[in-house]
């Protein structure tokens, strides 16, 4: 489904990505592991189109869309919930919905009954929305920012770390979503430094380390894998 | 000079009749800011450009001079329009001075411009027709306050471009774009709205707003001249400091505050020392009220 070979992204002359090669599939709940600085959020935005990569393909649904503007990535089905929600702090929890909806140009009903669908998905939202956004808490925003990509009707959902800056209790709460949202059929691509809580709900986990992808596999093949499963999932799951 | 309460009473209400075309200007400026966080400082320039070519055009084809206050604030649209991609659309989009500075190179290219077609002297502007003849008086205790018509106009018709702009901004898509870009542009992005597109209409808009308010500013003196301006822009940013930049209602209550004393300080020391108070004002916000009546509500997360 999103196919990414070869592909340099740098800041200046530094070079933030580093021949990054990975495919996520149609379905799927892809995850890339990796620590502070590793170029996880500068991959997503690469593929965003928010940044310009210098080199290398990404292909989404069999088209190139590395020279692709963000806001036709989005109409292609590709949409990004970006890290720390960014939501739109002034406008309404209904507003930011509607934003969410902008690249369709369907009927107003239709966007309607996804703002409906929304609501039942997350009922938070719907007692709020009239509430300006930036006064919900973290978790709620987190919502937010999964609802407003939903009601782009995506066809692969990146997540940028969900779970940063929340309570224990919400990063729970918000992995139940993604874990749903990846049940219902959603293909998601998932970047997470909550190496155990990802690892648990991924079909296929490559870890990113210093712009450079060391390790492509399925969970189980890191819990054979001595030294990746030290190195990232730490020794809890050994306890 | 011997000044009465009912002459500041009647200065105040003239000005703060005139005042709403600097509310519109400062709208103007506060949209641009709201949207891009930079001040484009040709508005004006546009603005009073706009009429100019409205005016123009009308005598050119021997329109009806009526024409004038549509073509003019269609000008003032293409011509802010064109400043935004000399001035900001290929800039390097982090570097606010270097879209300062060449907004100011706007501003003095379409000022000689304008001087230069004109030989820099004035030119009759129509006046409003029937309203610029009729005159209100209202007696008020024991006071008779007048209210020229062509000035009610004015406000009228600035109050109408003030309602269809919050129409625009709060019950349209486009509103709701412009909104998400101004507070946060990546997001908005990610939505699949394109920031370029979103400012350029944001310019077209505020260019239409102000090439109203120049017709309307013009038409109430009777006169266009390339000495508008300079008055325009300055008197465009001290509304928008004192509104708070990036407040709509800010920017509107300011307006005709400044239009208001403006028009007092004329009465109480003269034409020459007037815009000094007015400049004054400007500093007295920026050191004891930097964020203006609103400021906060630009704060970002």
């Amino acid at each position: 489904m999103l196919k990414v070979d070869d592909l340099v992204t740098s800041y200046g002359l530094i070079k933030a990505l580093r021949n990054v090669s990975l495919e996520a599939e149609k379905g799927k709940l892809t995850c890339i592991l990796g620590p502070n600085g590793a170029g996880k959020s500068t991959l997503l935005f690469t593929i965003a189109g928010i940044l310009k990569s210098d080199r290398g393909s990404i292909q989404f649904l069999g088209r190139q869309i590395s020279k692709m503007k963000t806001s036709e990535i989005v109409k292609e089905g590709l949409v990004l919930v970006p890290e720390n929600r960014l939501v739109f702090p002034h406008l309404s929890v209904r507003e930011n919905l509607l934003a969410g909806a902008f690249s369709r140009f369907s009927r107003k009903d239709e966007v309607e009954e996804d703002v409906e669908s929304v609501y039942q998905r997350f009922p938070i939202l719907k007692e709020r929305y009239l509430q300006e956004a930036g006064t919900l808490s973290g978790g709620e925003q987190q919502m937010l920012a999964v609802a407003r990509a939903l009601m782009a009707r995506p066809k692969l959902l990146l997540m940028d770390e969900p779970s940063v800056g929340l309570a224990p209790k919400i990063v729970n709460t918000i992995f139940e979503i993604i874990k749903t949202l990846s049940e219902e059929g959603i293909s998601i691509v998932l970047v997470e430094q909550n190496a155990v809580k990802a690892s648990a709900i991924a079909d296929h986990i490559y870890l990113l380390d210093q712009g450079e992808i060391t390790f492509s596999g399925s969970p189980d093949e890191i819990e054979d894998n001595d030294i990746i499963k030290r190195a990232y999932l730490g020794d809890i799951t050994e306890s | 000079m011997n000044v009465e309460f009912i002459d500041i009473v009647q200065s105040l209400i003239d000005g703060v009749l005139y005042g709403s075309t600097y509310a519109l200007i400062g709208l103007g400026f506060t949209l641009i800011f709201g949207a891009m966080e930079k001040l484009n400082m040709a508005y004006a320039a546009s603005s009073i450009g706009g009429a100019y070519v409205g005016l123009g055009v009308s005598v050119l084809f021997s329109f009806p001079l009526v024409l004038i206050f549509f073509i003019g604030p269609i000008a003032a649209g293409v011509l802010s329009v064109l400043v935004y991609f000399c001035c900001f659309r290929y800039l390097p989009s982090n570097n606010h001075l270097a879209a300062l500075m060449a907004s100011i190179g706007g501003l003095f290219f379409i000022d000689e411009i304008i001087s230069h077609e004109t030989d820099g002297s004035p030119l009759d502007f129509p006046e409003l027709g029937i309203f610029s003849e009729a005159y209100f008086e209202i007696e008020f205790s024991d006071m008779f306050l007048g209210f020229r018509g062509d000035l009610i106009f004015v406000m009228f018709a600035s109050f109408v471009a003030m309602l269809f702009l919050l129409y625009l901004l709060y019950r349209t898509r486009l509103g709701l774009a412009t909104r998400a870009v101004s507070q946060q542009p990546i997001a908005a992005q990610l939505c699949g709205i394109s920031i370029h597109q979103t400012n350029s209409i944001t310019f077209i808009i505020a260019g239409v707003l102000g090439g109203i308010a120049g017709c309307l500013a013009a038409a109430s003196v009777g006169v266009i001249s390339p000495l508008l301006v300079l008055p325009l822009t300055v008197k465009g940013l001290i509304v928008t400091v004192m509104g708070g930049l990036g407040s709509i209602r800010g920017a509107i209550i300011a307006g005709l505050l400044v239009g208001g004393l403006e028009s007092v300080f004329l009465l109480l020391r003269g034409v020459n020392e007037r815009d000094i108070y007015v400049f004054l004002l400007l500093f007295i916000f920026l050191v004891f009220k930097p964020n203006g009546f609103f400021g906060a509500e630009i704060d970002r997360d």
